[in-house]
């Protein structure tokens, strides 16, 4: 009896001790975690894919989750701005706090002071550099160092699984840069400025967004703005993210003719979209196919 | 002279801010409120007038102070006075068993809605159990709170204890009609304990509920009882003990970022000393110490709608007559009569968490045992709120 309890104990010690257990702020980072760190690591997340970042509240439930974690991820240059709040419940001094954004070339950058009249600008930078692939590359170098830093003993394992995922990416990149030549140059109207990094990305010219500065909800004088824009440009396509209401881009597509597409821009954040391969996917082939 | 002191205070506040920003400096907000009513009461001399009251306004410092602590001060403007409304530091790591320790003046955890700043609220006024048992402000009051994350895995509990003056209890409510000297007033000197358990759980994918059980006890008065009538006895000193038991509850379903629906509930049990007039044979004034239970609750329900619009509707009931000067036998102490409050509102918020715009009307009804009729009352208000800079959301 006793042999079989020690057996026990050091068998759940085992399972217990051997995951890193992380938190991720996005569902995008969850994924990039689950693919490098596959069974060596616990992860979950808290903005869920249909949810809008900038803006989720405060739920003891996700304390909990950041109390028992060793490492959270988050996008960083402000997105999260209810993360600090989360963390201070947690209560967890170990928490290692991990910004993703280190090492991304960050865009729009505000170069003088800036306040609530310019809408909810972010003071450091565009924080949706996860739309770029090429961003997520270095998102995915950043995941792996920390990972290898928390649990020295599975670098070998992380960097096995990093590199494989480095190599799909690759070529997943590629493809969608075959795809997205075919829409270079494209005027495209956007809902909320999330879309600079893609844009640069595949040369799309962003024409114009539905919301008349970030954060700010469409009005009817700046809807007018729009369908002059779109008019004027010949636009075909106003591309939204599927948490914001479509009501505003739906009347503007009613009198323009432009076509309204709404993807998702998190993992889970629509039926079928279960890894950032099979998100990128959707958004490139919609912009792809209706422009 | 006081209010000359705080507006330098904000003056020099704001000066060196915009002086020198820099990632060090506190965070500052500035919440401005605008009330504009219209009482329909009979028989009220403010009935069919338009009150533009005078506007409210609180300013927030809060800040790290180091790695493990921070610290918050909020100065309040109302009623025409400045008030320093939190002043606290909280020392949120670094102590055994995760515990946190909050020290200062601040809105005690009893309940959920008291430690939400009113501005917050989906509704205009306090709930009448609040004003009845804690006092205009809330239960706002002076002390520790130790908080501690309960071992529970698949949902998160907290346990809170706490030390306090006892200000917000029996505020001003016990003084003695025939001699203000006979009963000493012992707040503040006899501190009272708080306590709370909270627990919250995710309710599928979109729903959260969080409910709590609430104690607070403590004296809320001396007195000098004379219990038996005859003028040469000398009378028996004698502490009025009460004790608050609360229960609480918050549903939230949010299915997404434009739409949330959320019920949310309060009670208490008002158990106390209270002194009551008496006679010894046919005319012999005499005082006795009796124990009274009395009851508090209300139940809101507010839905969201397209991110910017919500309505709502508030029912209260609570022991004790709303507008009663504080005495021996009123308010808290008041076992016999009670009031009740229905409340209706639409809110519109065009730019979330900066501007907001609430109509509420709220209906009165006063219910004596014995003695006067009161005509019920309705007040209209109209309330304009903004919030200028960076104070946080509170948490669910």
């Amino acid at each position: 009896m006793k042999k079989i309890l020690v057996l026990l104990i050091i068998l759940t010690s085992t399972f217990v001790f051997a995951d890193v257990k992380v938190v991720a702020t996005t569902t995008i980072i969850h994924d990039l975690v689950k693919n490098i760190g596959k069974d060596k690591v616990d992860v979950d997340y808290i903005c869920r894919g249909n949810q809008d970042p900038h803006f989720v509240e405060v739920m003891p439930s996700y304390m909990l989750k950041l109390r028992n974690a060793d490492i959270v991820f988050k996008i960083g240059l402000d997105l999260e701005k209810w993360l600090p709040q989360l963390i201070d419940g947690s209560r967890n001094t170990n928490l290692e706090v991990i910004d993703l954004s280190k090492d991304i070339e960050k865009l729009e950058v505000p170069t003088t002071k800036m306040d609530a009249r310019y809408g909810d600008v972010h003071p450091y930078g565009n924080p949706h550099y996860y739309l770029d692939p090429i961003d997520v590359k270095i998102m995915a170098k950043e995941i792996f160092d920390a990972l290898a830093t928390q649990d020295p003993e599975n670098t070998a394992y992380y960097k096995k699984n990093y590199e494989a995922y480095l190599k799909k990416l690759n070529t997943k990149i590629e493809e969608w840069n075959r795809k997205m030549t075919k829409v270079k140059g494209e005027p495209i109207v956007f809902f909320h400025s999330s879309w600079i990094y893609f844009a640069n990305q595949y040369g799309i010219k962003i024409a114009g967004y539905v919301e008349p500065k970030p954060g700010i909800p469409p009005t009817p004088s700046h809807n007018a703005d729009v369908i002059n824009l779109i008019k004027k440009g010949g636009i075909k396509l106003i591309v939204m993210e599927n948490y914001y209401s479509d009501s505003a881009p739906n009347q503007i597509a009613g009198i323009t003719g432009a076509k309204v597409i709404k993807v998702p821009v998190g993992i889970y954040g629509m039926d079928g979209i279960d890894s950032y391969f099979q998100m990128m996917d959707y958004i490139i082939d919609q912009i792809v196919n209706n422009s | 002279m006081r209010n000359y002191i705080y507006g330098l205070f904000i003056f020099i506040l704001f000066s060196t801010t915009s002086i020198s920003q820099s990632n060090v400096n506190p965070d500052i907000s500035l919440i401005g409120t605008f009330n504009t009513t219209y009482d329909l009461t009979k028989n009220s001399p403010e009935k069919g007038k338009i009150n533009f009251n005078v506007p409210e306004m609180e300013l927030f410092v809060d800040g790290y102070l180091n790695p493990y602590a921070r610290a918050t001060g909020n100065i309040a403007y109302e009623d025409g006075e400045f008030s320093v409304e939190e002043l606290y530091a909280n020392i949120v790591r670094g102590l055994p068993l995760d515990a946190q320790i909050k020290l200062g003046k601040y809105l005690v955890g009893f309940g959920q809605l008291n430690i939400v700043h009113p501005h917050a609220w989906a509704f205009v006024g306090r709930p009448l159990f609040h004003q009845i048992y804690f006092g205009p402000e809330g239960f706002n009051d002076i002390g520790f709170n130790f908080s501690f994350i309960l071992p529970t895995t698949s949902f998160y509990s907290n346990l809170d204890l706490g030390i306090f003056k006892g200000d917000a209890i029996g505020k001003n409510e016990v003084t003695t009609p025939d001699d203000q000297e006979s009963i000493a007033d012992h707040r503040g000197r006899s501190p009272i304990f708080v306590g709370r358990l909270g627990t919250f759980f995710q309710v599928g994918d979109y729903g959260n509920l969080g409910i709590g059980v609430d104690g607070s006890y403590g004296i809320h008065a001396k007195s000098d009882l004379n219990i038996t009538g005859n003028s040469n006895f000398t009378p028996v000193n004698e502490n009025l003990y009460y004790t608050y038991l609360g229960l609480d509850f918050k549903y939230k379903y949010k299915p997404d970022d434009y739409t949330s629906l959320t019920i949310q509930g309060e009670g208490i049990l008002n158990n106390r000393d209270v002194v009551r007039n008496g006679r010894f044979g046919v005319d012999i004034p005499m005082q006795n110490k009796e124990r009274i239970s009395t009851y508090g609750a209300f139940l809101y329900l507010d839905y969201l709608f397209k991110k910017m619009y919500s309505f709502g509707a508030k029912y209260d009931y609570t022991n004790g007559i709303l507008d009663d000067i504080p005495g021996i036998s009123t308010r808290s102490n008041d076992d016999k009569n009670n009031t009740q409050g229905l409340t209706a509102w639409f809110g519109y918020y065009p730019i979330e968490h900066t501007l907001a715009f609430r109509f509420n009307v709220q209906h009165l009804i006063y219910h004596y045992a014995n003695g006067p009729h009161r005509a019920p009352s309705t007040l209209f208000t109209l309330q304009m709120i903004f919030s200028l800079g960076p104070h946080k959301a509170h948490p669910f």
